[in-house]
């Protein structure tokens, strides 16, 4: 398999902070893969780095063997990598509907003349996104949330419209950030079985998580981070068993 | 020469605009809304002067003194109708409010005190204090300050010692720092935030009044008016110096003044461009430094 | 269920259509049945036209502060930029009469990259530093047309614009034609905006209101969108002022202070931004209440003041904003997460 992500050497530091200190990884397609780590271990940081939102202080990340270092957001997620946020930033006002037809963005052209002479390029827009858009809305299971503003939503549901609207950026990686935090465990559960159907789709999934039980019953490869630092990386079988890791996770008393 | 009096003129008017920034930052950092009322408050300050005069008499110190209470007491009706119940709603919702204010106040103040200009007294007339001389072809060239001049800055100067000793050795003024740098907190360690915000806003706004009578003085005209462009260089004054930094207002209402004073001297026939220079001024510090030259927060994402 | 949901849907859409209708005829009969029975009709008329002006000045400032949710409080440099175009290109370069038709686009495109030049340096900057850099930019824009005599033939202001040309009429600047005309620019203005507002374009812009970071996570180009935006802005404040040009027949720099920027800003307010109607509504309302209180003539604006700082204590979010959007008051007030985001955003 090919490797889809890879952070060469990555550092990010704020004022003294090192808040990521020279970190590698390698995502390989098609896998489910963790970045585990206590609270304030770097983990969101590092992800930033990897997607554009801040800049690295230092070192290299290739996406699909293309250079993406001081490339911007968008730049980056026009190359196929989404994302979901850690306090989610759906489109509160806008309906779910919509939040998912905003994802259609890159796929879409019309533009403004478009739009004012109602040409063919936006009805065949107009059809594809609303058509797709609501294909994806079924996949995640929300049909009948549809028309609902986002805003309006419970939480967990949120979290699903957010991983709707980045499924529609149609992104060969999904990256997503402290998916299951604030859910109880029968949503923790269907969110698991979701992201495995995902996977099994073809997507390859990045989570970053605190809830060991979560990332272990789920990813086959996992980083941890510590204090910005790397101090395990394999399958989660071989990092389950490491004792940097308990050192660094479980012999602070967090929870398992 | 000439340049170096525009250079002498710009800080003087400078520090006229530094006052009314000193003033809006202390406003800006209290009650964290930005105010489109402070023009009008300068002209209430100047105008106060203005009928001072009259009543009692030329004291320059006591009409100073009748500015800052009278534009601080507009301050409070301004706190009471444009802030208080906004200060956790969106910012626009006050703004557009000040907006109002401002409009209220500038046309009352046009039907109570007249579309026409008027002329405040004339203090040390034609006196001046000759810094330097020099003879170059037989031509005199002298750079001078005028009295007026001496005194707008002594009076800015002290001012603005007297608000730092203020700020920084008295409780009072320690607790206007604390609700200026994080609201929540300050009310966490007992801080009175509610009447502490009014008093700061009070004092910014005091300050504001006397900016107008030094500003009704230097031009020695006012008109109600006079607020709306005196205004906007104070706000533009503030953002140069990064919003609720009062050193930095000050910095960036003299270097507004300067920008402008070198501007007519540089260039012919622009003295009707003056404001011009102070606009642009303050845009190309912003495309420079978004937050501001004298922020004190940086980047942080 | 859903069939009856259906029906509904579509007697709802029916009912529209027909209200839409009858307000369309209503607005092309008006002055004619006012012209034939009310004995001042000009007057009224003018008022009327009037408000047709700032429906277009109210909603070209909404694409720019309701739907992207920057901050223009500058929008009187962008009016007076379509003006000077228009009344210049017809005094200066003899674009009057038939060749007006062209010199309002003209006109429009002008100003539209105008705002784009606003935009430049406004990309970095949010909130309340973009607020004063558009203030800045209308008050140089007001001097320049002031001081720079050989162009703008400066305090004079520009006079004699001569009349557009409409089929040989000959009133062509009467209030009644041009009624008409500006009213098909604004059924133009309003019929483009909803188009846009509901495309892919209007949906970038929208997602940048509400969170931006978000937007960029999805490709969006933030900063050309924001620039697209205050481009479409400008584009129908140049028309408008164009407009202007060949009904009052002469302009100047005094007639786009800052307040006259300030003034839109309210009726965009006070209407709802955000939304379609809201502007509308707004200049409707700000127009009539200053009509009304002509009889107190120079209280007018005293009591304009007045009425904004109410509508602030009473509607914040404006006349027909509901709570829908990130800008209506209340829904933050109850989202203190969002509101502490749209804080940061006007701080950083």
């Amino acid at each position: 398999m090919s490797t889809i992500l890879e952070s060469v050497d990555v550092s990010k530091h704020f004022g003294g902070v090192k808040a990521v200190n020279h970190v590698d990884m390698k995502i390989e397609k098609g896998d489910i893969f963790g970045i585990i780590g206590p609270n304030g271990a770097g983990k969101t940081t590092f992800f930033n780095v990897c997607n554009g939102a801040i800049p690295a202080t230092e070192g290299k990340v290739y996406f699909n063997g293309e250079l993406v270092t001081g490339m911007s957001l968008s730049q980056i997620a026009s190359r196929g990598m989404a994302r979901t946020f850690q306090n989610i930033k759906l489109f509160n006002y806008m309906t779910v509907l919509e939040n998912v037809k905003t994802g259609f963005h890159m796929h879409t052209r019309t533009n403004m003349f478009d739009a004012v002479f109602t040409t063919k390029r936006f009805k065949r827009d107009e059809e594809y996104i609303v058509e797709e858009g609501k294909k994806i809305i079924e996949r995640v299971g929300l049909t009948k949330f549809t028309n609902v503003r986002a805003g309006n939503l419970a939480y967990g549901i949120q979290r699903r419209v957010e991983i709707a609207r980045a499924l529609a950026t149609q992104p060969e990686i999904l990256l997503l950030d402290e998916p299951a935090a604030g859910m109880n465990p029968n949503e923790t559960q269907e969110l698991l079985e979701f992201v495995i159907a995902l996977n099994r789709d073809g997507y390859t999934v990045v989570v970053i998580e605190h809830d060991m039980k979560f990332v272990m019953n789920l990813c086959r490869n996992i980083l941890v981070l510590n204090f910005g630092t790397k101090i395990s990386e394999g399958s989660a079988e071989y990092v389950k068993n490491d004792p940097k890791v308990h050192e660094a996770y479980f012999g602070k008393g967090a929870t398992l | 020469m000439y340049v170096l009096q525009q250079l002498v003129n710009g800080i003087c008017q400078g520090s006229i605009y530094a006052l009314m920034a000193i003033g809006y930052a202390l406003i800006f950092g209290v009650v964290g809304l930005v105010t489109f009322t402070y023009g009008e408050i300068i002209m209430l300050g100047a105008f106060s002067a203005f009928y001072y005069f009259i009543v009692f008499g030329d004291n320059l110190i006591l009409s100073l003194l009748c500015g800052f209470v009278v534009a601080g007491l507009v301050g409070i009706v301004v706190h009471k109708v444009c802030y208080q119940r906004f200060l956790d709603a969106p910012r626009y919702i006050s703004l557009i409010a000040t907006i109002g204010m401002s409009m209220f106040i500038k046309n009352l103040a046009i039907i109570v005190f007249g579309s026409t200009m008027k002329g405040l007294p004339l203090f040390f007339e034609g006196q001046n204090l000759v810094i330097a001389e020099r003879t170059i072809d037989g031509v005199r060239q002298q750079l001078s300050l005028t009295y007026l001049q001496v005194v707008v800055i002594v009076t800015v100067v002290v001012l603005s010692i007297a608000l730092t000793l203020f700020l920084n050795k008295t409780r009072i003024g320690m607790r206007l720092r604390a609700v200026s740098q994080d609201r929540k907190a300050a009310a966490l360690v007992g801080v009175n935030v509610k009447n502490t915000t009014l008093l700061g806003n009070c004092i910014g706004c005091g300050f504001g009044g006397i900016a107008g009578i030094l500003l009704g003085l230097y031009y020695n005209s006012i008109i109600p008016t006079m607020g709306g462009v005196a205004g906007l260089k104070a706000f533009s004054a503030v953002v140069i110096g990064g919003l609720s930094n009062i050193a930095g207002a000050a910095i960036g209402g003299i270097s507004i003044g300067i920008v402008e004073n070198l501007g007519i001297a540089f260039i012919p026939n622009g003295s009707g461009y003056r404001d011009v220079y102070a606009f642009l001024f303050l845009i190309i510090a912003l495309v420079i430094k978004p937050e501001g030259l004298f922020s004190r927060r940086t980047g942080t994402v | 269920m859903k069939l009856t949901n259906k029906i509904k849907a579509s007697h709802a859409r029916d009912y529209r259509s027909v209200l839409f209708v009858l307000a369309a005829a209503a607005l092309i009969v008006a002055p004619i049945i006012i012209d034939a029975t009310v004995h001042k009709s000009s007057y009224v008329i003018d008022i009327m036209v009037r408000i047709l002006f700032y429906v277009i000045f109210a909603s070209s400032l909404n694409v720019i502060n309701g739907y992207s949710g920057q901050f223009n409080i500058g929008h009187a440099g962008f009016m007076l930029i379509g003006s000077y175009t228009g009344a210049l290109l017809s005094t200066k370069l003899g674009m009057g009469g038939v060749w007006y038709w062209v010199a309002i686009p003209i006109s429009g495109i002008f100003t539209a990259i105008a705002g784009f030049l606003v935009s430049l340096p406004t990309l970095k900057l949010r909130g309340i530093y973009l607020a004063i850099v558009t203030l800045g930019f209308s008050e140089i824009i007001r001097l320049i047309a002031m001081n720079w005599t050989a162009v703008t033939n400066g305090p004079m202001g520009v006079k004699n614009i001569p009349k557009i040309w409409l089929f040989g009429l000959r009133k062509t600047s009467s209030p009644m034609v041009i009624y008409y005309i500006v009213l098909v620019f604004v059924v133009l203005c309003l019929y483009s905006t909803y188009k846009i507002i509901n495309s892919r374009v209007g949906r970038a812009w929208m997602s940048i209101r509400e969170d931006s970071t978000a937007s960029q996570s999805l490709g969006i180009n933030v900063n050309r969108y924001k620039a697209f935006n205050f481009m479409l802005g400008a584009f129908w404040a140049g028309v408008g002022g164009a407009l202007m040009a060949i009904y009052y027949r002469f302009i100047s720099a005094d007639m786009f202070v800052l307040d006259e920027g300030f003034n839109v800003l309210a009726m965009v307010i006070l209407g709802g931004q955000g939304t379609l109607v809201g502007p509308v509504l707004g200049a409707v309302i700000v127009n009539l209440i200053t009509e009304f209180f002509r009889f107190a003539d120079e209280y007018r604006l005293v009591l304009y003041g007045l009425l904004i700082i109410l509508t602030m204590w009473l509607r914040p979010q404006g006349l027909a904003g509901a709570t829908n959007t990130v800008l209506a008051g209340q829904a933050i007030t109850q989202d203190s997460s969002k509101k502490t985001a749209v804080d940061d955003g006007a701080d950083a």
